[in-house]
């Protein structure tokens, strides 16, 4: 199938036979992430660094012993909570989980996170980046030896809208993934501008026996046509 | 059957489910729950859901309602098979039986990282103890008269820097540099080994650098007797991370029957273990570093017989515990 293809998803089967779609999260976004977690870092030690001025002679203890932490298990800390995500990677709507789907264990937050070291290595994190941008899951080493993968949070999908759209009988038989991709237009519509719609809706234009035609009308029949893959009649 | 029928034929059982994963995720407050959630409902609702995902794939169902019971299933498995392990019973089954048990089971990389530490440590301990200039070309001038400061006689704390201002000072520092130099030892090891080979090799000639100069100074007494105690956790500890990185690296070199992939994540499910006793190790270690090995005021004699308990202690611990247990 063509979307595979394009598509980075990865597959994790469940006991009950379920592959679950994951979408493994690119070196954009997890560099968007790791950037909200390090200025987070720097201002939890900057707070840090003051408070520990007024506790004297264990004040520099403290501090030591806190940047220590802070440095290491910040992340592990944060991944093993309910998101599974740092607050960096929650605001960019990604998270970690285990390769089969499943919320990250202690071991393995504990195991990517201290191999950050290795994935710095040669430089700013050199050996990390050639990790992801070679591999289709964009694992690092860290997750590579953890057995765990960076996703997108997946997103409640909007429910189709297509109220004042009249069902429209193909002119064409269709084959059920033909359906599944005039109604995934369908779905994505609502996203896209009139003119971008009135373009795809176009390429698809033989469904509804408009073959070679575009435009608004054009596109409200394909629609339609949608509209009966779904169940609705006129 | 059409997807808009099917929809409405299992809408409710959905929205069920849905409402439960929502109190069970604590995304709805459990009081605003309806009902409180029951694991065999959530569980038959779950195999129900995954059925209609397999039909709605199957029959090429619209992505917006595949995607719903993806995301359901999704969640619903995520709550029926976690496996979250942490709390005391789990740490205390980390200290009593698998660190141990995972440090035997891999006892050939241990005694070679305790090699790579050892080695260089003698070499350049004799060789510095007999050319004491040699000592510059390990650390620069002002370090060595640093350390010459810290192990002095009249020092009134042993191994305190000038700057540190009080011993819990000092026990920051040995958290932090000690436990962090542990960590890198680990997990540069991925490197086929070299990291962790460099960082063994390093810290055992620095260490022997600084202890053939000390005693070719007359400083011995201190320092020797300074050493042995916390000696017992860091130089084992340190020595162990070495062997946990030498088993990620060996991993990748001689998979053996697994893929390489399989072998990095066997290997460092098996020797992230030895990491964990390795931290609390140096936890000890920094404890007894700056507030018994510096006290200058413990005789000698006393630190040394500690330092002999220690010792036996901690390699008996390694050797025997948790042999026998289930």
């Amino acid at each position: 199938m063509a979307r595979h293809v394009l598509d980075t998803a990865v597959a994790a089967e469940t006991p009950e036979g379920i592959l679950l779609e994951l979408r493994p999260a690119g070196l954009a976004a997890r560099f968007y992430a790791f950037l909200l977690d390090w200025l987070i870092r720097l201002v939890i030690a900057y707070a840090a660094g003051l408070a520990s001025l007024f506790m004297g002679g264990f004040g520099a203890a403290f501090w030591l012993v806190f940047y220590f932490l802070l440095e290491w298990f910040y992340p592990v800390v944060f991944e093993l909570g309910r998101s599974g995500a740092t607050p960096g990677k929650s605001i960019v709507g990604i998270k970690v989980v285990m390769d089969n789907g499943l919320p990250v264990t202690p071991a393995a937050s504990f195991t990517r996170n201290l191999l950050r070291v290795a994935d710095f290595l040669p430089f700013m994190f050199g050996a990390a980046v050639v990790s992801m941008l070679l591999r289709r899951d964009s694992k690092r080493l860290g997750d590579l030896a953890a057995a765990t993968i960076v996703v997108h949070q997946p997103q409640r999908p909007p429910k189709l809208k297509l109220d004042g759209v009249a069902p429209v009988t193909p002119a064409v038989p269709l084959r059920p993934s033909d359906q599944a991709a005039i109604v995934a237009l369908a779905a994505r519509a609502p996203t896209l501008t009139a003119e971008r719609l009135d373009e795809l809706a176009a390429l698809a234009s033989a469904v509804s026996g408009d073959a070679g035609r575009a435009g608004p009308n054009v596109t409200r029949r394909v629609l339609g046509v949608a509209q009966w893959a779904m169940g609705k009649r006129a | 059957m059409t997807p808009l029928r099917f929809e409405a034929l299992y809408e409710r059982e959905w929205q069920e489910l849905e409402e439960l994963l929502d109190v069970v995720l604590k995304r709805t407050p459990a009081k605003e729950a309806k009902q409180p959630p029951r694991g065999e409902r959530i569980a038959a609702l779950y195999r129900r859901a995954c059925e209609h995902l397999a039909l709605a794939r199957a029959r090429s169902y619209p992505a917006y309602l595949q995607d719903r019971l993806d995301r359901l299933t999704a969640d619903a498995h995520q709550v029926i098979y976690q496996q979250r392990e942490l709390g005391a019973a789990a740490l205390w089954r980390v200290v009593s039986r698998d660190f141990p048990r995972a440090v035997r089971a891999d006892a050939a990389y241990v005694f070679l990282a305790a090699a790579l530490l050892a080695v260089p440590a003698f070499v350049l301990g004799i060789l510095v103890h007999y050319e004491p200039g040699l000592i510059l070309s390990v650390v620069d001038a002002r370090t060595a008269a640093q350390f010459e400061q810290m192990y002095s006689m009249s020092a009134e704390s042993i191994g305190r820097t000038r700057e540190a201002g009080t011993d819990w000072t000092m026990f920051g520092i040995y958290i932090s540099n000690n436990i962090g130099i542990a960590f890198q030892c680990f997990a540069s090891g991925i490197a086929a080994g070299l990291g962790s080979i460099f960082f063994l090799v390093y810290n055992g000639a620095l260490f022997g650098a600084i202890a053939g100069y000390l005693t070719e100074r007359g400083l011995g007494p201190t320092f020797y007797s300074f050493v042995a105690t916390h000696g017992a956790f860091e130089l084992t500890a340190i020595a162990l991370s070495g062997a946990a990185g030498l088993k990620l690296g060996a991993s990748l070199l001689a998979p053996g029957r697994r893929t390489r992939r399989q072998s990095l994540v066997h290997a460092a499910r098996e020797s992230v273990v030895i990491v964990y006793g390795v931290t609390a190790m140096l936890v000890v270690a920094a404890a007894v570093e700056a507030f018994w090995s510096s006290a200058a005021w413990v005789p000698s004699s006393v630190k040394y017989g500690v330092a002999a308990v220690c010792w036996i202690v901690v390699l008996a611990y390694l050797a025997f515990q948790g042999r026998h247990a289930a």
